[in-house]
């Protein structure tokens, strides 16, 4: 998130929504006129797709990369002993 | 004597130590909704009774999908040091998930008033369970963002001050994706 202008980033939460306003709004359509493994089938690919675009873009799941590495830099550098 | 101060103390290492343990808390609460999800096949198979009111569904999946968009903005705006911004969001987003829950409320008046959703029908049983622990994470979401708002409202933000509003934004977005899957789950499968 840090290298991204605030404009940029509400530009992506804007982006996000209505993708996801969209993707409901489908749903809800295919939900009404396909029936079987099919719906079953297109109801779960729009729900991945929803999820995905949450963890990604709201959730920022790339950040644990950056996290698991700052951890293990923790581990690796001794620590400093303060008197 | 000062104790031994590791390298997890500084501030870097303490967000990355908070944003791991968190991570690991939402993918373990993950597993706890796959498997309420799954159980609604075994229990009642693919179908939906017609008793259920798609529009409420509806309206409640645009409500929480709203909440998650003023949550991240709110997200944004400590970060990026917007006071007002980040205020205002969580105050949208409390406003928005006391609607959502006000509406399952009336979900489950509904689903009382017919005899195939009851609580101890096997649908009845699904629906109040599955909406029953996602409101549970939905108010401790909304207990989360009133502290959250009370404590930052006037105190530091800005990058390296924002683990608080971030952390419960993670949580807000964990009930957001709860519900992604349990709107179709619940509302839409009817094979």
């Amino acid at each position: 998130m840090s290298t991204q202008s605030i404009g940029q980033l509400l530009r992506v939460g804007w982006v996000v929504i209505i993708a996801l306003f969209i993707l409901t709004i489908i749903e809800f359509v295919a939900a009404i006129g396909l029936s079987g493994i099919l719906q079953l089938a297109v109801l779960s690919i729009l729900a991945v797709i929803k999820g995905t675009l949450i963890v990604q873009y709201f959730m920022h799941v790339g950040q644990i990369r950056k996290s698991i590495t700052d951890l293990w830099w923790g581990i690796l550098v001794p620590s400093e002993v303060e008197e | 004597m000062t104790a031994h101060v590791s390298n997890a103390t500084n501030k870097l290492q303490e967000l990355a130590l908070n944003r791991f343990g968190l991570w690991l808390f939402l993918v373990s609460d993950v597993s706890f909704f796959v498997a309420l999800l799954s159980s609604r096949f075994f229990v009642y198979g693919g179908a939906t009774p017609e008793e259920i009111n798609q529009y409420l569904g509806l309206g409640l999946t645009i409500l929480l999908l709203l909440s998650s968009l003023t949550a991240y903005r709110a997200e944004v705006g400590a970060e990026r040091n917007n006071r007002t911004m980040m205020n205002r969001n969580l105050l949208l987003t409390i406003l928005m998930g006391t609607l959502f829950i006000v509406g399952v409320g009336f979900e489950w008046k509904i689903a009382l008033s017919h005899e195939v959703t009851w609580p101890s029908k096997p649908y009845g049983t699904i629906l109040f369970t599955l909406t029953g622990v996602h409101a549970t994470h939905v108010v401790t979401g909304l207990i989360a963002f009133t502290v959250v708002f009370f404590k930052k409202r006037k105190a530091d933000i800005g990058e390296g001050n924002s683990w608080a509003v971030e952390g419960a934004v993670k949580w807000w977005h964990l009930v957001d994706l709860a519900w992604v899957f349990i709107y179709p789950t619940l509302y839409l499968v009817n094979s």
